[in-house]
């Protein structure tokens, strides 16, 4: 910022500085090219005055632009006080010329002596005053024109920041009450089954660690997100024992597709917490993976009822269903249906990128 | 003196877990497993624990849902793997819940609690179970009203109200509605206690401060707290017997 700040000082100095002087150059050139014939000195002292008395009016004109905070203001607020300095900047400076062009004696001819004041300044006014407007419409348009294009940088920043800043909370976590409730089993199976509560901990740990990795990879393939599902059944199965029952068909072909990181898993963990957990004969749950019409399915059914309740409160499916729009736009799309009687289907569809 | 306890959890190997810190504890007896509510419901008529350990989240009914089914609260110790925000509901002083897996310093420091509240009952001559399953006074219900829940001691209660079929219950600065008609709710009430003065309310006889004739030969009584509430001229009669008694 103070770096921004700075470089803008120094263009702004920069191009008054090098605005005056060719304004005065050009002078010169017009007077040569037209071939103006004036005593000596006359010329080079015109355009002197009209040029620093430009130059030290204008900057203050800035300076007071500046105070006023007219800049801050939107431009249909603000145009009112650009009207205005305007007006007075260039009556200011026709003012001041005129004295200084008295003072020095330097005026055209002699019938500009015998004009009232007033005829002078309107005369210097209208004429020089040409300049004074397109410079202070310069700094009025650069500035207009450089804050809009600083604002639409800074709205596009923020929106990419909010779209990450999303995709990290849609991302699944691993529900802490499932890592406590396993943590709880495998003590109990230190005892009873040293050798299944060694595995487990592995279990527990793969999860886990893709769980937490999940913060660095937007997509992963589906083998790998199989190898976490299979985890994560294989620790359920421990909790619910006999309640719960799986079937995995997957598609050989679609190993290989990519998918987000942990939304199978999402899917799944919602299906045992709704149709298995809250059965006492437990239930179902069948993973499917395949290809159809240009696009990857996956489908996760479980055994039950659906509760209406659960699909407008359950973040876990707006989030994916968020989460798949991000990554995949509109035609990746979720559902969740009663499918048969006692049967439940969420099902995602991916289209091939 | 051992306390007498039932492990309600619907994951087998959580219910082994427990059995096992608990034997830490010759205080403690378990007498029975319970997988679910029903379950339970069941085993707390036959067994009547002292203590229940009772896992919030099972399938079908929760944990609450058990309590607030019980006429008589025991001692409860919950056991969950969910954080304490999500306990919060509860509006409970008396309640005690371990967090999963069980820490077993804390598990001692619950079962010490639950230890120096029985002794107090004990000594009190409380806790003697009256006849046809009326409450005592130290008897604690659970009361549940939508998201919040208190373990309310019968003779913290002021009074009772009739809305229809179901009833409020007026403890403290709480008024919660229960599942239950006032004419349910007199029959395990004990009537040494509680006093039904007309068809919408039962009173807390402990709780009145004041007695003052009414119109129509009825009384009106003010409770502490400030309510006032009418008895009617034909339960007059009834309330001046008891009271002169």
């Amino acid at each position: 910022m103070i770096n921004l700040l700075q470089s803008r000082e120094r263009l702004y100095w920069l191009l008054q500085v090098s605005g005056w002087i060719l304004f005065g150059a050009l002078t010169v050139l017009f007077a040569n090219v037209f071939n103006v014939q004036l005593a000596p000195g006359v010329l080079e002292g015109r355009i002197l005055i009209f040029c620093l008395i430009g130059f030290l009016l204008t900057h203050l004109t800035r300076l007071a632009i500046k105070r006023l905070g007219l800049l801050q203001l939107p431009l249909e607020k603000a145009w009112p006080g650009i009207l205005i300095s305007v007006l007075v900047c260039n009556g200011l400076y026709a003012w001041f010329t005129i004295l200084t062009l008295e003072y020095f004696n330097l005026f055209l001819t002699p019938e500009a002596y015998s004009l009232s004041f007033f005829q002078k300044w309107l005369a210097i006014f209208l004429d020089n005053g040409l300049f004074i407007l397109s410079w202070l419409l310069l700094y009025f348009f650069f500035h207009y024109y450089y804050d809009n294009r600083q604002r639409q940088l800074n709205t596009l920043k923020l929106e990419s920041a909010v779209r990450e800043l999303e995709l990290k909370t849609l991302k699944s976590h691993i529900n802490p009450h499932f890592i406590f409730n396993s943590l709880n089993s495998i003590r109990a199976l230190v005892d009873l089954n040293p050798e299944r509560a060694r595995r487990a901990i592995t279990e527990l740990s793969n999860l886990l660690r893709s769980s937490m990795q999940t913060e660095k990879s937007q997509l992963v393939p589906l083998r790998q997100e199989m190898d976490i599902i299979r985890d994560y059944l294989a620790l359920e199965s421990i909790r619910f024992e006999s309640r719960l029952r799986v079937e995995l068909d997957i598609a050989e072909d679609t190993l290989d597709l990519p998918v987000p990181p942990m939304m199978l898993q999402t899917l799944v963990e919602n299906a045992i917490k709704h149709g298995i957990s809250t059965s006492m004969d437990g239930g179902w749950v069948r993973i499917y993976s395949f290809k159809r019409e240009g696009a990857h399915v996956l489908e996760v059914a479980n055994s039950g009822y659906l509760n209406s309740a659960v699909i407008t409160a359950g973040f876990g499916l707006s989030s994916t269903q968020n989460r798949l729009q991000i990554l995949f736009g509109t035609p990746a799309r979720l559902f969740i249906r009663q499918q048969e009687k006692d049967v439940v289907l969420c099902s995602v569809t991916i289209p091939f990128q | 003196m051992s306390i007498r306890a039932l492990l309600i959890d619907d994951e087998r190997l959580a219910r082994v877990e427990l059995r096992k810190l608990l034997m830490d504890f010759p205080s403690i007896e378990v007498v029975e497993e319970a997988a679910n509510v029903a379950e339970a419901l069941d085993k707390i008529d036959q067994l009547k624990p002292d203590l229940i350990f009772l896992d919030i989240q099972m399938p079908g009914k929760t944990g609450f849902d058990l309590l607030a089914e019980l006429d008589r609260s025991p001692q409860v110790i919950f056991t969950t793997a969910h954080h304490e925000y999500a306990l919060k509901a509860f509006e409970v002083n008396a309640l005690d819940y371990l967090m999963k897996p069980i820490d077993p310093v804390r598990l001692a420091d619950a079962i010490q609690k639950v230890q120096q509240l029985e002794a107090a009952r004990i000594g009190n001559g409380e806790g003697e179970i009256l006849p046809n399953g009326v409450l005592s006074e130290n008897d604690q219900v659970f009361v549940k009203d939508g998201d919040r829940c208190w373990f309310v001691k019968l003779n913290e209660i002021r009074f009772f109200e009739s809305v229809g079929n179901y009833a409020r219950v007026f403890f403290g600065a709480n008024k919660p509605m229960i599942l239950k008609s006032l004419n349910a709710l007199e029959d395990r009430l004990d009537p040494k206690l509680f006093f039904r003065t007309n068809r919408k309310y039962i009173v807390n006889l402990r709780m009145i401060e004041k007695i003052e004739p009414y119109f129509n030969g009825g009384l009106l009584l003010e409770l502490k707290g400030g309510d006032k509430i009418e008895v009617s001229r034909r339960q007059t009669l009834r309330f001046k017997e008891m009271m002169s008694l």
